[in-house]
């Protein structure tokens, strides 16, 4: 099919801006072109089609003021990668992953130098760019990210740090697509912050895409704090061949509206996904989070583990998918989400579903949406804890057994601590 | 020295009423304990005192120096002063004892004098050598799978290191060998002094033994029917309950008098 770029002279006069390859512009406008026949995708009861979640502004490209920076929490951490909107501001210590080979590129880095290893991976394997409108529109107005490789029989011991902070000085999209691919053999560990600097009322769309190939094994963690005029569709996708593992460790602790979908297709034999997120809610903010993963190899394994709290008038709903395709003998499907409320004006939903399509397998879910325990309330309370302290304290023992359950130290002790500040903060509400 | 009168108490608990009119007064450097047959009101008493939501006072007061409590949050009770050791504490999972108990400490100091953690670390090996209670207790999460006798050593551990000026015990024996009894009366026993006071609540005089009380009260059906010295206790114990209701021409079923 040829591209006919004359139409679309934004899409032209960007791609020319940017120096792309020609194969990402051609995709661009496919998946421009697609649109109209695509729609939003449905999540159950999560009803976010009316936000302004579908991106309007024009492709451009534009700069951020790096000063921006100095106000956020950016902790200096030994291997670094910093971007504010469209810009890389900092990459730090990444010279022992270059040594061992890995690539870790900005997005228009990526497509200059690396145009063939991302033609591979983008859009793809995890997901396809006319899956529905929201990826189509991600691909069109896709103008920032970044791009990690890890070559085959490669064990990186330290974790890669980023901070992805969305540019709401201005009013634009922010349209954010990360690839972590990591070769047969290999192991990685990748802790990600997606943050928020001004306040203007702005749309984001962010797409991570996580190939974890055979005998590989990758420890993804983000701690997300969106700002609370961000409006956002986040979309976490792993794909994970023969034998190969990811541990999810997601805290979303945003302050706006977000439809968060993780997704772990266990594609290869022995596939391993172990999904966990804590997320709390508070004011008037919505939060749909719907966390699937689908055995479609044998001997598949897939849990799901989630916990959060919801304050004020807040929403908070936890779908948890488990699907097993017919073939995926000897698969196993295993989830709990749990919700605990704090306010009687804050809305809380907990929903399992599992999908079945074959005999010999193992699967089972648990689900809740609770108040407080007031016992336990009453005897922190007794000891002369005021009832703020006394209500996070016993939160935090909810939350304990997701925290508990994350491979790294490091970032559970960082998930605390944005917990308690989220929770302070939501407590002033109340 | 402070004081804690209870003064014409009324409670009821979901409709019903279980406290008919309580009076008792003490002052720190005192030791009272409360005896009386099961089902008569006494952890009623001490959840009252306390501030449990589902108590509701119907009449009365309770007065700590000269100030009525009752309208005060149960946080607020306890940082002007009182502690309730319950019979069945609350199992806190994700928060560890060492942490809680700084917290509550913390509580009643000012922000920008906290405890440092070098003399709370200090003061609470003390205070667990004490209590014979070995050092992973500090760190494992508060009361979470602990037996039914390390609870209430970590009730009194609470009580030793937050050092109330009002002590309530509500059946602190109940489910304790002698050993485990003799363990809590010493962390007890420590805390007396003239800024001190307690009230023992027991279904039984044997832990009057270890901690000897200045006044006993006698509670029957809702209501306060004797006070003495320690040598009441021990006429209940050797003649029981019915005999002093006998005695006193009370009109009052005791539970467990059928069995």
């Amino acid at each position: 099919m040829t591209v006919e770029f004359e139409n679309y002279p934004e899409i032209k006069s960007y791609a020319k801006s940017v120096t792309e390859p020609k194969w990402f512009t051609d995709i661009r406008v496919k998946a421009l072109e697609s649109q109209p026949k695509l729609e939003l995708p449905n999540f159950e009861k999560i009803r976010y089609h009316r936000w302004p979640i579908q991106l309007k502004e024009k492709l451009k490209k534009v700069s951020s003021n790096a000063e921006l920076l100095d106000d956020l929490p950016i902790e200096d951490a030994k291997h670094l990668v910093v971007q504010l909107g469209q810009d890389t501001l900092q990459k730090s210590g990444l010279t022992t992953f270059e040594e061992q080979g890995v690539v870790i590129c900005d997005w228009q880095e990526a497509l200059e130098k690396h145009s063939g290893l991302v033609q591979k991976y983008f859009m793809q394997k995890a997901i396809k760019f006319d899956e529905d409108l929201l990826t189509a529109q991600h691909v069109a107005n896709l103008t920032s990210g970044l791009f990690i490789y890890v070559p085959k029989n490669t064990v990186v011991k330290e974790p890669l740090t980023t901070y992805f902070v969305q540019d709401s000085t201005q009013k634009n999209d922010y349209v954010h697509h990360v690839i972590l691919v990591v070769d047969s053999n290999s192991e990685f560990s990748y802790l990600e912050n997606l943050m928020t600097v001004g306040s203007e009322k702005t749309t984001a769309n962010i797409i991570v895409e996580v190939i974890a190939q055979a005998d590989s094994h990758i420890k993804f963690a983000s701690v997300d704090r969106l700002g609370a005029n961000t409006t956002t569709y986040l979309n976490r996708r792993g794909y994970l061949e023969r034998n190969s593992k990811i541990d999810w460790s997601m805290g979303m602790m945003n302050d706006g509206n977000i439809v968060g979908d993780f997704d772990s297709d266990l594609v290869g034999d022995g596939a391993h996904s172990e999904v966990k997120v804590v997320a709390i809610s508070t004011g008037k903010q919505v939060q749909g989070i719907d966390t699937r993963v689908t055995n479609i190899g044998r001997h598949t394994i897939g849990h799901i583990l989630q916990h959060g709290v919801i304050l004020s008038r807040s929403t908070l709903t936890f779908n948890g998918i488990g699907h097993i395709i017919k073939g995926a003998k000897g698969a196993d499907a295993q989830q709990e989400s749990r919700v605990l409320m704090l306010s009687t004006k804050a809305k809380g939903d907990a929903n399992p579903i599992l999908l079945i399509d074959d005999n010999d397998v193992t699967a089972g879910h648990a689900a809740s949406v609770g108040r407080v325990n007031q016992e336990q309330l009453y005897y922190l309370m007794s000891r002369g804890l005021p009832k703020k302290v006394a209500e996070r304290l016993v939160i935090r023992g909810f939350l304990g057994p997701v925290l508990a359950a994350i491979p790294s130290k490091v970032i559970e002790e960082q998930l605390k601590v944005t917990i308690e500040r989220k929770l302070v903060d939501g407590q002033k509400d109340e | 020295m402070s004081t804690l009168e209870i003064k014409d108490l009324h409670v009821s608990i979901e409709g019903k009423n279980i406290l008919k009119g309580v009076n008792l007064t003490m002052k720190t450097g005192e030791i009272h304990a409360i005896m009386g047959p099961n089902g008569t009101g006494k952890s009623t008493l001490s959840e009252a005192i306390m501030g449990h939501p589902a108590y509701k006072v119907t009449q009365g007061e309770v007065l700590l120096n000269g100030e009525n409590i009752l309208g005060l949050p149960v946080d607020e009770r306890a940082r002007a002063g009182l502690f309730l050791a319950m019979q069945y504490p609350a199992e806190i999972p994700g928060v560890t004892n060492a942490e809680f108990i700084r917290g509550a400490i913390n509580a009643r100091r000012p922000e920008d004098d906290a405890l440092s953690i070098r003399s709370f670390l200090k003061q609470l090996d003390e205070t667990m050598s004490v209590l014979d209670m070995t050092e992973e207790m500090a760190d494992r999460y508060l009361n979470e799978g602990f037996s039914g006798g390390e609870k209430k050593r970590n009730e009194i551990l609470q009580l030793m290191m937050i050092k109330p000026k009002f002590a309530i015990l509500d059946e602190i024996d109940s489910g304790l060998d002698i050993d485990a009894l003799k363990v809590v009366s010493r962390g007890v026993n420590k805390m007396r002094g003239p800024e001190f006071g307690s009230l023992i609540i027991t279904h039984y005089q044997r832990l009057l033994n270890y901690i000897v009380p200045d006044v006993v009260h006698v509670m029957m059906g809702g209501r306060i029917v004797k006070q003495g010295g320690p040598e009441l206790a021990k006429r209940l114990e050797d003649e029981g309950y019915a005999g002093l209701r006998d005695e006193l021409g009370l009109d009052i079923k005791l539970v467990d008098e059928d069995a």
